[in-house]
């Protein structure tokens, strides 16, 4: 199937009328719970994960993804009105989005972060279907071997970058890939860590274990803090127009945060919070006046809000063609496509065209959604930060319990998302990242089930790693990365 | 002393639990060989390294000066509170009071003074969830309290 035929194929799937409706929710819900502070796009994802048993697998990942990158919109929002990001992607649209609000041109950093996202999206769209082309034709040539290499790779590369205390990083990718072993083991039918408890044979529920982390931890950890910032002020979408030097400077910033975003989305590991940070970082290497930095330059807005919707584009090249998810957040939708029955792989674009172009389509559509709504009603967006918190988390948690109890209607899971509630709390509260730990949790089986057939084919032979040129490549990757992030904590000590 | 005691007692819970883990899978599983990996040798492997990190987390913090977080106790049992309230009372309390109790009790640590709110809130979010779950949705979940 070609490219055309592809997206032709995709059309018919996107414009079914209850996949459009759910894209509209899902970008809708995106961006709200994005503009609100204190709840991000892995609650929401977790909160709606129940849902997606009653519809069909297609609209269930539409509006699953209509979530993140509606999402990446909204957290621009509360970043450039108050400086409090409404996800973690959008923390470096603080730096000169708020500035710019200060000077009175808040309406023209939401234009600027609202096209630039756009932009960044529909070039990552172009991106993604060029990549996962041509992965999905490299990928019929991996072996259990290099799948097992490829995951530990993006294990490595999300505990190294961008942390700065990897061994925390590694323990609680470990402790994930601990939690992922509960159940019955797949091989020999030998029960581990069920304690003799009947729910725990089919392994941790993934719904509860991922309310408790984000949704219960999430609303613990604010209940005092947000509500600490002041209201914003209005918005009109005449206030929105840029001047002609904000035109002139936005498209190379955006085109290069774009390609950045495509670049580090698409690797495992690595995520959009990252290439927004790194086309932040560009753009202030690279301009004639670095000073106008932090003051409320246009460019610093729009590179890395470009970069962060492009990365959340790419994200699904491997999880959609290798099965293979790079970031906890994708995680959850390869948790999604599983419940359904769908696991995700090379055969995925000719197996389940309909899905895979029916998705890119979605995508399409949905940023012109985004696009279309939120300028207009940049206003409602902007009062809905006006709603106190406590109105609205004892809502979520009345959510989050029927949530969890309508996917198998038991109060067990009920109480697992209490417990794991608490310790995600504890952990966020001693800076140890849960979402690797949900990451370790969704790829901890895939690498054991991987790993066993890879030493059963080699006769026990762990050179087998070394031996085959892709998993040697992967292996090197990993530990390259290891050195790197051991060498720079040296240098950093040696500076103090 | 002012040492860094989140990551120290974060490290030994991870380091016990890793340790915890690689005693009872390897005590209890299978380990079987390199060759053909019985059901304890990935858990064991883990927990050996979880051990390791544990305590490669716990050990520098030591003689590291950091200020400690604050866990605020009464937010979270309030929360989980109101989750087990919910979770376990649905059933025998009906929908409408475990819902209205469960709000309710979330609301207790919130930081804003009078009952009002409170009670409009609870009654609010309970209408809302009996529209949306039991109206909508039809879930079969008991409305009223079962009578003895």
């Amino acid at each position: 199937m070609t490219a055309w035929e592809g997206l032709a194929h995709g059309f018919g799937v996107a414009l079914q009328a209850d996949v459009l409706i759910y894209c509209l929710l899902g970008v809708t819900l995106g961006t709200f719970i994005g503009v609100l502070p204190g709840i991000g796009a892995m609650a929401a994802i977790s909160l709606l994960l129940p849902i997606t048993f009653y519809i069909s697998p297609e609209a269930a990942l539409v509006m699953l993804a209509g979530v993140y990158y509606g999402a990446q919109y909204g957290g621009a929002v509360a970043s450039i009105l108050l400086r409090l990001p409404g996800t973690p992607q959008s923390a470096v649209t603080t730096l000169d989005g708020y500035p710019m609000a200060r000077q009175g041109r808040a309406g023209v950093a939401l234009f600027v972060s609202m096209v630039s996202s756009f932009a960044g999206s529909m070039l990552g769209i172009v991106v993604l279907v060029v990549l996962a082309g041509w992965l999905s034709q490299v990928a019929t040539a991996f072996r259990a071997a290099d799948y097992a290499a490829m995951m530990v790779l993006g294990l490595v590369a999300a505990s190294t970058i961008g942390s700065d205390r990897p061994a925390k990083a590694f323990a609680m990718v470990t402790l994930g890939l601990i939690l992922g072993c509960v159940g019955t083991d797949v091989n020999s039918g030998a029960q581990r860590f069920t304690f003799g408890q009947s729910e725990l044979m089919d392994g941790i529920n993934l719904v509860a274990l991922a309310m408790g982390l984000f949704g219960v931890a999430e609303v613990i950890g604010n209940i005092r803090n947000a509500e600490r910032h002041a209201a914003p002020e209005r918005v009109t979408f005449r206030q929105m127009m840029p001047t002609r030097d904000d035109l002139r400077r936005m498209p190379g910033a955006t085109l290069r945060g774009t390609g950045l975003g495509s670049f580090f989305g698409a690797l495992p590991g690595t995520g959009s919070t990252l290439s927004s940070f790194l086309s932040y970082a560009l753009e202030r290497r690279i301009a004639r006046h670095p000073e106008r930095f932090g003051n409320g330059a246009v460019e610093g807005v729009a590179g890395p809000e470009a970069a962060n919707n492009a990365a959340a584009i790419t994200a699904f090249v491997p999880t959609l063609t290798l099965g293979i998810p790079g970031d906890p957040i994708m995680a959850l939708m390869l948790g999604a496509l599983v419940i359904h029955g769908i696991q995700p792989g090379p055969e995925m674009l000719t197996a389940r065209p309909d899905m895979f172009w029916g998705l890119v389509v979605s995508f399409g559509i949905g940023n012109l959604l985004l696009l279309i709504l939120n300028l207009p009603l940049i206003g409602i967006w902007v009062s809905m930060l006006r709603i106190p918190f406590r109105f609205l988390y004892p809502a979520i948690l009345i959510f989050v319990c029927l949530g969890v109890y309508s996917v198998r209607g038991s109060a067990f899971d009920i109480a697992t998302v209490a417990v794991v509630g608490v310790v995600g709390y504890l952990l966020a509260l001693a800076r140890f990242s849960p979402a690797l730990l949900l990451l370790g949790f969704v790829l901890g089986p895939l690498i054991e089930t991987n790993l066993r057939r890879a030493m059963l084919i080699s006769r026990g032979d762990p050179m087998v790693f070394l031996e085959r040129p892709i998993a040697c490549g992967f292996v090197i990757a990993s530990a390259a990365l290891i050195l790197l992030s051991i060498w720079r904590r040296r240098i950093a000590a040696d500076s103090h | 002393m002012n040492r860094d005691w989140a990551d120290i007692w974060g490290g030994l819970a991870l380091g016990l639990l890793g340790a915890g883990v690689a005693i009872y899978a390897g005590l209890r599983l299978d380990f079987g060989s390199l060759r053909a990996m019985g059901p304890g040798f990935f858990p064991t492997v883990l927990g050996v390294a979880l051990a390791v990190l544990g305590a490669a987390v716990a050990l520098p913090a030591w003689n590291r000066a950091a200020e400690s977080p604050k866990i605020a106790w009464g937010d979270a049992s309030a929360v989980i509170g109101a989750i087990l309230i919910f979770g376990f009372g649905m059933n025998r309390l009906g929908i409408l009071l475990a819902c209205f109790a469960a709000v309710l009790i979330a609301s207790l640590p919130a930081p804003h003074d009078g009952w009002r709110w409170r009670i409009l809130l609870a009654a609010s979010v309970t209408l809302l969830c009996w529209a949306v779950f039991i109206l909508g949705l039809r879930m079969s979940i008991p409305v009223f309290p079962k009578l003895p």
